[in-house]
């Protein structure tokens, strides 16, 4: 299945949902939904928060596991959490 | 993600990374041993050859003292520095840090000048470099200046400049990754606490050698 885009490639503006539908009985919803908080970071930090929830949360962790250092992954925790904070506060 | 791909990921780091931003790799208290070693061996080096570190970029050829003097200097200017740039993020930082990576990573950041030292150690530079200042101050001189001294003399010139570039850019490297800090605020923030923390290292660099009589 293909990686779910967050940003239109033409005019770089965050997407919605237009249409859902079900691989069983092939309903379909239409409409427009908004993506889930997460769903609208980049793939990488999507991929940073998936790791960050199997480490339990622990910077520690996940800093020896990619042999980075603490501040370094404190940071992109840091970037994930103020990105997720825009969205919030224009609602 | 899976570990593995962590794993490989965490590989695929360049050279430069190393040397003008290592401290994605190591910071705290890993960054912290290595640099005091790294500032101890420099205090040890610079008193065989006169080299004080006077102030936090500062080498200077001077006056014989003893061991501790040249110690006390590396630990003033990187105390320093520390103290001031903590005392910035406080101020220009978003986002909560670690004193420890302060530290340690400004103490890391330091390592170009051990390499500096090892440059200009050699007798030919500091007889090279009295030449001069006699010949600055047009006072009658006895040194007889070899023909490899004014060669030693200029790659350890080139060497140190260098070396005092790199050392900067560490020192902003460990100030961004410890504190979270980027973009124009950094930078006029590091700049400031750097003029902030040279000045206050050569008065208490001054300081010391007076109060102990080795002014």
């Amino acid at each position: 299945m293909k990686k779910l885009p967050s940003i239109c490639p033409a005019c770089q503006s965050p997407l919605n949902i237009k249409r859902l539908s079900c691989q069983k009985c092939s309903t379909e919803i239409e409409g427009l939904f908004e993506l889930p908080a997460l769903a609208k970071l980049s793939v990488e930090d999507q991929e940073f928060v998936v790791q960050f929830v199997r480490c339990s949360g622990s910077l520690k962790e996940m800093a020896r596991l990619q042999k980075l250092s603490y501040p370094t992954v404190r940071n992109q925790l840091d970037n994930v959490i103020e990105q997720i904070k825009i969205p919030e506060n224009q609602q | 993600m899976t570990n593995n791909e962590l794993k490989n990921n965490s590989q695929n780091r360049t050279l430069k990374q190393w040397l003008f931003n290592p401290f994605q790799f190591i910071a705290g208290g890993n960054a912290l041993f290595l640099g005091l070693v790294i500032m101890l061996a420099a205090a040890f080096l610079g008193s065989l050859g006169d080299l004080h570190f006077d102030g936090v970029i500062d080498l200077h050829i001077g006056k014989p003292a003893p061991l501790w003097f040249f110690i006390a200097e590396v630990l003033i200017d990187w105390l320093c520095l520390s103290i001031v740039l903590l005392i910035a993020a406080f101020f220009v930082s978003r986002s909560s840090f670690r004193i420890i990576d302060v530290f340690g990573t400004q103490a890391l950041a330091r390592t170009p000048y051990l390499a500096a030292l090892l440059v200009i150690m050699p007798k030919g530079f500091n007889r090279f470099a009295e030449y001069l200042a006699a010949k600055g101050m047009q006072q009658p001189t006895t040194i007889t200046i070899e023909s490899t001294d004014v060669l030693l003399f200029i790659v350890g010139i080139v060497v140190v400049l260098s070396m005092l570039v790199w050392m900067v850019a560490l020192m902003y490297r460990a100030y961004s990754v410890s504190c979270n800090t980027k973009g124009g605020k950094a930078i006029i923030s590091f700049i400031a606490g750097l003029i902030i923390a040279e000045i206050l290292s050569i008065v208490s660099i001054w300081q010391l050698a007076l109060r102990t009589g080795l002014r």
